[in-house]
């Protein structure tokens, strides 16, 4: 026997499954790409600091989709691992920028491809092709117009830096 | 009176042993040139104490026997090395393996107890003289004292596997005495050159034992199941004869041969002489060579047994009856002629005196192979009179040695009798007794073992000939020890004076502590035959093993008393009158200008035999080209197959890792990113996999 409201109920429970279910693939797609972007970003960019970023970026990629696995289950599984996330992170974000600033005063650069010494023997270094020497450009920031005045447009002078 | 028994057994051997380990530990740093003291005092008291032993073992047994012999044997087990249940199957009867380490006190080990401590004490006293200032002082009396251990222990274990262990340990004392002066290579190689013929010998001896121990199901001595037990003694079970007695005693004669020199195994005894003088006086003539005429004797109900059954070769006419005691008398007797022969014209004082302990442990081996009791009794006998003279004369020979500043061919000094008057007296007393001069030591030992070879020649047995062959062979060697030993003493102490440059210009008698043990030993020598001559068998006799030999022989009895009383007026006028023919030789040809042995030695028509001897009848060349040479072909064969088939493959083997590390080294740059990569790559692609299966599977 169905009771007579029951259709109307049950048409309610799948379109709140369904609901659950395009929620959880939204947020996947995101922690995911977060995860990606992350990774790509990690592989492509030598800056120790955009480095440490991108691994960031990662982790908050993986701690999204784990709120989201939290919600889709209805439990607080997945928000108490984040939370466990967020205090490690901040640990391990402590331990490496202070790695950093030693490896900086050291080299002098944020440049990863300083710091190949574990290579094994006999291999010879990773050369850039063309380490692109500091110019003067770089030193030189973008200058904010003053308030209320037409800027001269000056084409020459460049606005921000060739790279970072 | 079994409390003392068991203390003196355990002493006797415990003290050296105590000051072995004493001066290995203490010798270098503290003792150093005091380092004979401990060794001096262990060897003097377990001497004192052999004497007490001997005492003890001397009164009558308190109850005794049926057979009318009196047997003592007091056995004193001390623990149990080996306990193994039912190891063996013997008649239906399982046989436990069990070493019981247990000292036995009889009279043939009180004898030789009493033998080996009196000359080492004596060694070790002139030892301290002889070795002072060497380098390795204190390592030499460690040394001696671990030998005199070994030997004493030798001598009184009472089981076949314990015996075996010490036999090893004299051997390796030996090794390390011949080799105490391991930077001259000559005496490395003597040192090496004794080990491994040694080993020959000891390969039968092993084999013996195991024959041993499946024929009889023990390796004890004693308790009701030992080969000189209760049962077997009593006849109520009987000793094994035929092939297999046959076996087992040939084979312990391999292992005899092999500790006492004898041909085929004599070529390492002139080789031990590169050791210290001491050593050869107390290792190579008077003790450890001895062990295996020992172990003969003590052996020697087996020995009977195969006399008593004998092993038959070929049918009918041809056949011949060979048993154990025919084969000992002949190696023995061959072995007295042939290192006699070779003594002749060595020129090397040591060596001849070391044939000469060859021959006369020839002589040793030719009484005991008579298989009856008194031949058994006079080749012990031969063997404590010897231990007296020969290791005078080594001692004498070492004290000449001494003072020629470590020169010992003859042919480099003379008439030292003037320089060393004590040297040469002793000296003299040593070579009257090893020739056989009445009534020194030697005679009646000798005469002793030349009589009952030659009762046994004119018995009615059918070996009569074969041993009336034996007693010419004797009588000839009898001929050549008085000669050479007579030569050797008239090339040192007789003619011009001369003295070799190294000796410089300080050429003096040994000091007091090198010639005080000579005159003791002279002493000894001198009389130790005439008092012991006639009570020596009778005391003897109490082992129970030669007095199984004598019950036996009494079932068995053809009065040969008679004979004996003929033989002996006989043979002892013959003996002695080789003796002073050989010494009346000896100083025709060598007391002179020795123009006499010059012209011998190039005549055509003895030339050859000169050379012969001289070059030792070329058993060394001999052994090398059958026995090294093929040897180390195999062993050159083995070391190419080693060294670049089996290398060869191991290296294949740790080629293979660095190969492939060498390929993938350049991946490893340092560069995180590239780490990265790699691990993202690896993850990803486990990923995949682990995607790809689960949809397989489910």
């Amino acid at each position: 026997m169905v009771a007579p409201g029951d259709g109307k109920k049950l048409r309610e429970g799948v379109a709140m499954v369904e609901y659950e279910l395009h929620l959880l693939h939204n947020y996947l797609i995101v922690g995911a790409l977060l995860f990606g972007i992350g990774t790509i970003g990690f592989l492509a960019r030598r800056n120790m600091i955009v480095m440490f970023l991108c691994v960031e970026m990662m982790l908050q990629g993986v701690s999204l989709s784990l709120v989201a696995w939290g919600r889709y289950h209805g439990n607080w599984g997945g928000q108490v691992l984040v939370i466990f996330i967020l205090a490690v992170a901040a640990c391990e974000a402590g331990i490496a920028l202070a790695m950093f600033l030693m490896l900086y005063r050291r080299s002098g650069n944020l440049d990863m491809i300083f710091w190949q010494s574990l290579r094994e023997e006999n291999q010879s270094e990773t050369v850039d092709v063309e380490i692109p020497e500091p110019d003067e450009a770089d030193h030189q920031w973008p200058i904010l117009t003053p308030a209320g005045i037409e800027p001269d447009h000056d084409t020459e002078k460049p606005l921000h830096r060739s790279h970072v | 009176m079994s409390d003392s028994v068991r203390t003196l057994l355990i002493l006797i051997p415990g003290l050296p042993l105590l000051s072995a380990v004493v001066t290995a530990l203490l010798g270098r740093r503290v003792l150093r040139h005091w380092s004979h003291l401990p060794t001096i005092l262990a060897l003097g008291a377990s001497c004192a104490m052999s004497l007490m032993l001997l005492l003890e073992v001397r009164q009558p047994a308190p109850d005794d026997s049926t057979s009318g012999s009196v047997r003592f044997a007091q056995v004193e087990p001390l623990w149990t090395w080996i306990d193994v249940k039912d190891a063996f199957e013997l008649n239906g009867q399982s046989r436990d393996f069990t070493v019981e380490v247990a000292l036995r006190a009889d009279s043939l080990t009180s004898v030789m107890l009493v033998m080996v401590t009196f000359i080492s004490t004596l060694v070790a006293i002139y030892a301290a003289g002889y070795m002072r200032g060497d380098d390795g002082y204190g390592r030499f009396f460690a040394y001696i004292s671990l030998f005199v251990f070994s030997m004493t222990m030798l001598v009184s274990v009472s089981n076949f596997v314990l015996l075996y262990v010490f036999w090893e340990a004299v051997g390796a004392c030996s090794y390390l005495l011949i080799g105490f002066w391991f930077q001259k290579p000559s005496a490395a190689a003597a040192g090496k050159k004794a080990f491994l013929v040694n080993r020959i010998g000891d390969f039968g001896f092993a084999i013996a034992l195991f024959l041993i121990w499946t024929t009889y199901g023990s390796l004890d001595f004693h308790g009701p199941d030992g080969i000189f037990g209760d049962k077997l003694l009593s006849g109520e079970a009987a000793y094994v004869g035929g092939g297999v007695g046959l076996a087992i005693c040939l084979l312990l004669m391999v292992g005899a041969c092999g500790k006492s020199a004898q041909f085929p195994l004599h070529v390492w005894l002139p080789d031990a002489m590169e050791g210290p003088t001491p050593v050869s006086a107390l290792i190579h003539a008077a003790t450890m060579v001895t062990a295996g005429v020992y172990m003969v004797t003590r052996c020697s109900p087996l020995f009977f047994a195969s006399a008593a059954d004998p092993y038959v070769v070929g049918y009918g006419l041809d056949a011949v009856a060979i048993s154990a005691p025919m084969v000992v008398a002949g190696i023995g007797a061959f072995t007295a002629l042939l290192a006699g022969l070779i003594a002749l014209t060595q020129n090397d004082l040591k060596r001849v005196l070391a044939y000469s302990t060859v021959s006369q442990l020839g002589y040793m081996f030719l009484s005991l192979g008579t298989g009856s009791l008194i031949g058994i009794t006079a080749g012990m006998f031969h063997l404590f009179t010897h231990a007296f003279f020969k290791a005078l004369l080594f001692l004498g020979s070492g004290s000449v040695m001494h003072s020629m500043g470590h020169v010992i061919d003859m042919r480099r000094f003379g008439g030292l009798r003037k320089i060393m008057p004590y040297t040469h007296w002793t000296f003299l007393v040593g070579c009257l007794a090893l020739a056989g001069v009445f009534p020194l030591a030697g005679f009646f030992s000798k005469d002793a073992i030349l009589i009952e070879v030659f009762v046994q020649g004119h018995s009615h047995s059918p070996t009569a000939a074969y041993y009336q062959v034996l007693y010419c062979v004797g009588i000839v060697a009898a001929l050549l020890t008085a000669f050479y030993t007579f030569r050797a003493f008239f090339m040192t102490f007789y003619g011009p004076l001369r003295v070799p440059a190294e000796a410089g210009d300080h050429a003096h008698e040994s000091p007091m502590s090198m010639v005080a043990p000579l005159c003791i030993l002279s002493v000894f020598a001198a009389t130790v035959g005439l008092l012991l001559s006639s009570s020596f068998g009778q005391f003897l006799v109490q082992t129970p093993s030669l007095a199984y030999v004598a019950g036996q022989e009494a079932a068995h009895a053809t009065g040969s008393h008679h004979d004996h009383h003929h033989a002996h007026q006989l043979v002892a006028t013959t003996s002695t009158l080789v003796a002073l023919l050989g010494i009346g030789l000896a100083a025709f040809l060598h007391l002179g200008n020795r123009s006499q042995a010059q012209w011998l030695a190039t005549r055509w028509w003895s030339a050859w035999f000169y050379r012969l001897s001289y070059g030792k009848f070329f058993f060394d060349e001999i052994y090398i080209v059958l026995i090294v040479w093929p040897l180390r072909l195999v062993a050159g064969f083995s070391y190419l197959i080693d060294r670049y088939l089996i290398d060869g493959i191991v290296n294949l083997c740790g080629a293979i890792p660095p190969m492939i590390g060498s390929r993938l080294r350049s991946t490893q740059r340092g560069i995180v990113q590239y780490y990265a990569f790699a691990s993202i790559f690896v993850l990803m692609f486990f990923l995949v996999a682990a995607l790809y299966f689960n949809d397989f599977v489910n």
